[in-house]
């Protein structure tokens, strides 16, 4: 166990390593919500505007929600899996007693750490110069929820990403292509990412609801604003902790054949 | 004595993708990706006992860092038998990996922005190197590769001989009992390939650790090695005792010589044969045992700026083995 912790500390002094990287990055991450922020406020400046069945706090919550889930769960760091197996760096991690999965989980968490950290000194920067009208929930059961829906998403996202990352075994030149950024686009589409997902026909939003994506964001904003029944939130959870063990079990797999076909490039 | 590494009928096919060269290449092998199959190993065998130091060497492309890979269970073995210090090295199990070391020249397992002690404390977690071994290991690397001055720079600004001597400390630090060493000297000058070359032996000689180690350049194995492979194109060619080859194979050496100004260099043919001239650099090639005798002729009769006597390159060394057939060891059945 000492081992992760230790890579815990590594991997935070690391991120430091490039101060003035990792303060740009936190002041890009203000002006984006900023921009939505103005971009969304100016929609709802009639007063009782109501946009699919969002007004104007739900919508600018919706926002601020999206800031710091979107942090947590699409800033994963299983983006370098890709680019391990390609380069060849992946032999390093290979020859040591140490598990690969393990490692990027660790790095990981100790990344979103550091972001939530920020997150909440940046959010509480903005609550108090932009004054929106902000829906804090009390629930404890809809809290604990949240926090439920918030783990799952974000082992989803870590998993899904490591698995397109493993495709590098086998095309090692798609690793940094349009192709992987599309794919990217795409699932942050479905995610609620952009948008809250109530904008699709119900249709459409039912399909979405049996795949992993709308998990991701959607899902863990909509119960933190209390905007769905305790069955359907059972249910979500349900289906994205049916989704989790799948993609665990095609991770496993895929990664023990490509393992297989693993060329160790870069030498 | 018990056998470290035994290999067997060792083969490994890749397969990869062939492009056709640019835009439209790529757009082909986009929609039709066409395979091809290379035969990286073509069946080899030996055995390595332990505490032996084996000089693994061959061209660029050789298969040699194939192999170590395949030892130290990175690469899966198409079809064959390895075993190392009795485990099989494609099953990784943590006991097997807390005794290998691979340690390649053009990869680098050190953190980039961090100085290196961060590296090393961090290794240290990963094999559960006990604090007294931690120790022990540490101030022997440290002193050994006279890396003490450095431990505490950030990677990214030290020289690559300073790098190499680190990855050294941190592929070492919990003690293995084999290490793979691929190309460890690379892209080093002298002084430092002699560094590197002098802790290897000792390191060998100390903790009776089996040394694997390649190399496409001879003067590499020189004083360091009493066994050698030679491989080319996936195939053993020699499989001996180095001072075998040497003797029956590498009968000339190489003098490179810069004239410090013109000169009539043409007499040069008597002392031996001129293999190139590209003013003010000559090469020549003489008898192994004059060597050192031509050399010293040349520097009292003609302008030299610079001399240095080299061993023959290991291209022109595996011509003549293939064309003398010696083969100790064949793989053939």
């Amino acid at each position: 166990m000492s081992k992760y912790l230790t890579i815990f500390k590594v991997s935070l002094a690391q991120e430091f390593a490039y101060k003035t990287n990792f303060i740009m990055w936190r002041v890009r991450n203000v002006l984006q919500v900023f921009l939505i922020f103005f971009l969304w406020d100016a929609v709802f400046s009639e007063p009782g505007t109501t946009l699919f069945g969002y007004d104007r706090t739900s919508i600018l919550t919706y926002v601020f929600g999206l800031l710091i889930v979107r942090g947590l769960v699409l800033s994963v760091k299983s983006y370098e899996v890709a680019g391990d197996i390609g380069r060849g760096d992946l032999s390093n991690y290979l020859t040591k007693p140490l598990s690969y999965f393990k490692y990027w989980l660790t790095r990981d968490i100790s990344s979103k750490t550091l972001n939530v950290v920020f997150a909440i000194g940046e959010t509480i920067f903005l609550y108090l110069i932009l004054k929106p009208p902000f829906y804090l929930q009390t629930n404890p059961v809809l809290l604990v929820s949240f926090l439920v829906t918030l783990i799952i998403a974000m082992l989803i996202y870590f998993i899904l990403i490591f698995i397109l990352g493993s495709i590098s075994f086998w095309a090692p030149e798609l690793a940094w292509g349009v192709g992987w950024l599309f794919i990217t686009i795409i699932i942050q589409f479905m995610s609620g990412a952009m948008f809250p997902l109530d904008v699709f026909p119900q249709a459409i939003q039912d399909i979405l609801r049996l795949t992993p994506f709308p998990y991701l964001i959607f899902f863990p904003i909509q119960v933190y604003l209390g905007q769905i029944s305790i069955s359907v939130i059972i249910k979500g959870i349900l289906v994205s902790g049916i989704w989790l063990v799948v993609l665990w079990f095609i991770f496993n797999s895929v990664w023990k054949r490509g393992l297989r076909v693993y060329q160790s490039h870069g030498k | 004595m018990d056998k470290a590494i035994v290999v067997e009928k060792l083969i490994k096919n890749f397969e990869v993708n062939v492009k056709e060269k640019g835009l439209a290449g790529s757009i082909s092998s986009l929609v039709k990706p066409k395979k091809k199959k290379v035969r990286a190993l073509r069946g080899i065998s030996f055995t390595i006992e332990e505490g032996e130091l084996v000089g693994f060497i061959g061209p660029n492309g050789a298969g040699k860092t194939t192999t170590l890979k395949v030892l130290s269970g990175i690469l899966y073995p198409t079809t064959g038998y390895t075993q190392v210090m009795g485990f099989d090295p494609w099953e990784r199990s943590s006991e097997f990996l807390k005794q290998i070391a691979l340690v390649m020249g053009q990869k680098n397992q050190l953190w980039w922005d961090l100085p290196a002690i961060d590296t090393l404390e961090l290794n240290r977690q990963i094999y559960e190197i006990s604090d007294r071994q931690y120790k022990e290991n540490l101030d022997e690397l440290v002193k050994l590769l006279e890396v003490e001055k450095i431990l505490k720079i950030q990677v990214r600004r030290l020289s690559l001989g300073q790098r190499m001597r680190l990855e050294l400390v941190a592929g070492l630090l919990h003690g293995p009992k084999i290490m793979f060493l691929d190309e460890p000297t690379v892209g080093l000058d002298v002084v430092a390939q002699a560094k590197i070359r002098e802790f290897i032996a000792d390191y060998n000689r100390r903790n009776k650790a089996t040394v694997l180690l390649t190399s496409h350049n001879m003067s590499d194995l020189v004083d360091l090695v009493k066994r050698v492979i030679v491989i080319d194109k996936g195939e053993i060619l020699f499989d001996g005792v180095f001072r075998e080859l040497i003797e029956n194979f590498a009968k000339k050496k190489t003098i490179k010589l810069y004239l410090s100004r013109e000169c009539d260099y043409k007499k040069l043919e008597l002392i031996g044969s001129i293999k190139k001239i590209d003013l003010p650099m000559i090469i020549l090639s003489v008898p192994r045992e004059t060597a050192a005798m031509a050399a010293a002729e040349i520097l009292q009769n003609y302008p030299i700026a610079d001399l240095t006597i080299e061993e023959e390159a290991i291209e022109d060394i595996i011509r003549k083995v293939f064309r003398g057939g010696l083969k100790k060891k064949s793989k053939k059945e």
